[in-house]
């Protein structure tokens, strides 16, 4: 199942929407990049949210822990090394607004689906697995240096 | 000015604070749900009320229903700020007795704005 275009670009607008507008970074679609997260980031952070109704999947961020820290950090004012406790629900939030905003954007089309609470995992050694019958994407971005990888997960009705 | 910032999420409370903070707003008070908010506004001098609508306990429209229906509260000028986009929903709130509607992402100035309108609306 290939992903419909305007999923694509409703999701790419929205991220960088949300980057602007709520953490002051700008983030640029970087397609050079290896097109999944890489296996050498050491700790890994995943902030997801389910949408589901009209159409149903998962909006997902992948960042290292330094990327995180510094998403967090940049959102709440305070320096990146000071970040601690603080980074998930950072993350979380991150993962929310921009699955919002995609919400919005895709209902100006089509009619609206709901979204779930956010999940953030955090770890060294894990992977994603979904049912079959999804299409699975990543999206590569670059904030300044940093690479950020937001992940756009449809189930077939 | 004192301004309760009602929202379950203590990373978006920092955010509009942050913002409060940057556009010359710099005394509030923070609730982290409806239940919380009416407390607060019991024992507190709030002069204005930013909320999230989705949250556990009492959601937004039903803290917003339950500031209007008391006589100490009902004049306060109140912002909702969420992702609930949808005009039915701007439409409810409205009904509820929001004075203005802030759809998440905002921008500093959006809520500069949204507070001059409610104070001056």
């Amino acid at each position: 199942m290939d992903m419909p275009p305007i999923l694509t670009e409703n999701l790419v607008s929205a991220a960088g929407e949300v980057f602007e507008m709520m953490i002051g970074q700008s983030i640029e679609p970087h397609p050079e990049q290896p097109h999944q997260p890489p296996s050498g980031w050491g700790t890994h952070v995943a902030a997801s949210v389910s949408f589901a109704g009209h159409r149903s999947g998962l909006v997902c961020i992948h960042t290292s822990l330094d990327t995180a820290n510094t998403i967090a950090g940049a959102m709440l004012g305070i320096e990146p090394e000071h970040v601690n406790g603080e980074m998930p629900d950072a993350m979380g939030e991150v993962a929310n607004l921009v699955a919002g905003s995609f919400r919005t954007r895709l209902a100006q089309h089509e009619p609206a689906s709901a979204i779930a609470i956010p999940t953030v995992t955090v770890g060294s050694d894990f992977a994603t697995k979904y049912a079959a019958d999804t299409a699975r994407v990543f999206y590569p971005f670059r904030m300044g240096e940093q690479s950020i990888y937001f992940e756009l997960l449809l189930m077939q009705r | 000015m004192r301004i309760l910032v009602v929202d379950d999420s203590s990373t978006m409370r920092r955010i509009i604070i942050n913002t409060l903070n940057k556009i010359g707003y710099s005394d509030y008070a923070e609730a982290s749900n409806g239940r919380e908010g009416v407390e607060k506004l019991a024992s507190d001098a709030i002069d204005m009320i930013i909320t999230d609508w989705n949250m556990p306990e009492m959601s937004g429209v039903d803290f917003i229903r339950a500031v209007r229906a008391n006589d100490q509260t009902k004049h306060l000028p109140v912002i909702m700020v969420t992702t609930n986009a949808a005009q039915e929903d701007i439409v409810q709130a409205l009904d509820a007795g929001v004075n203005n509607y802030v759809v998440k992402p905002f921008t500093p100035d959006t809520i500069r704005e949204r507070i001059q309108a409610a104070i001056h609306g």
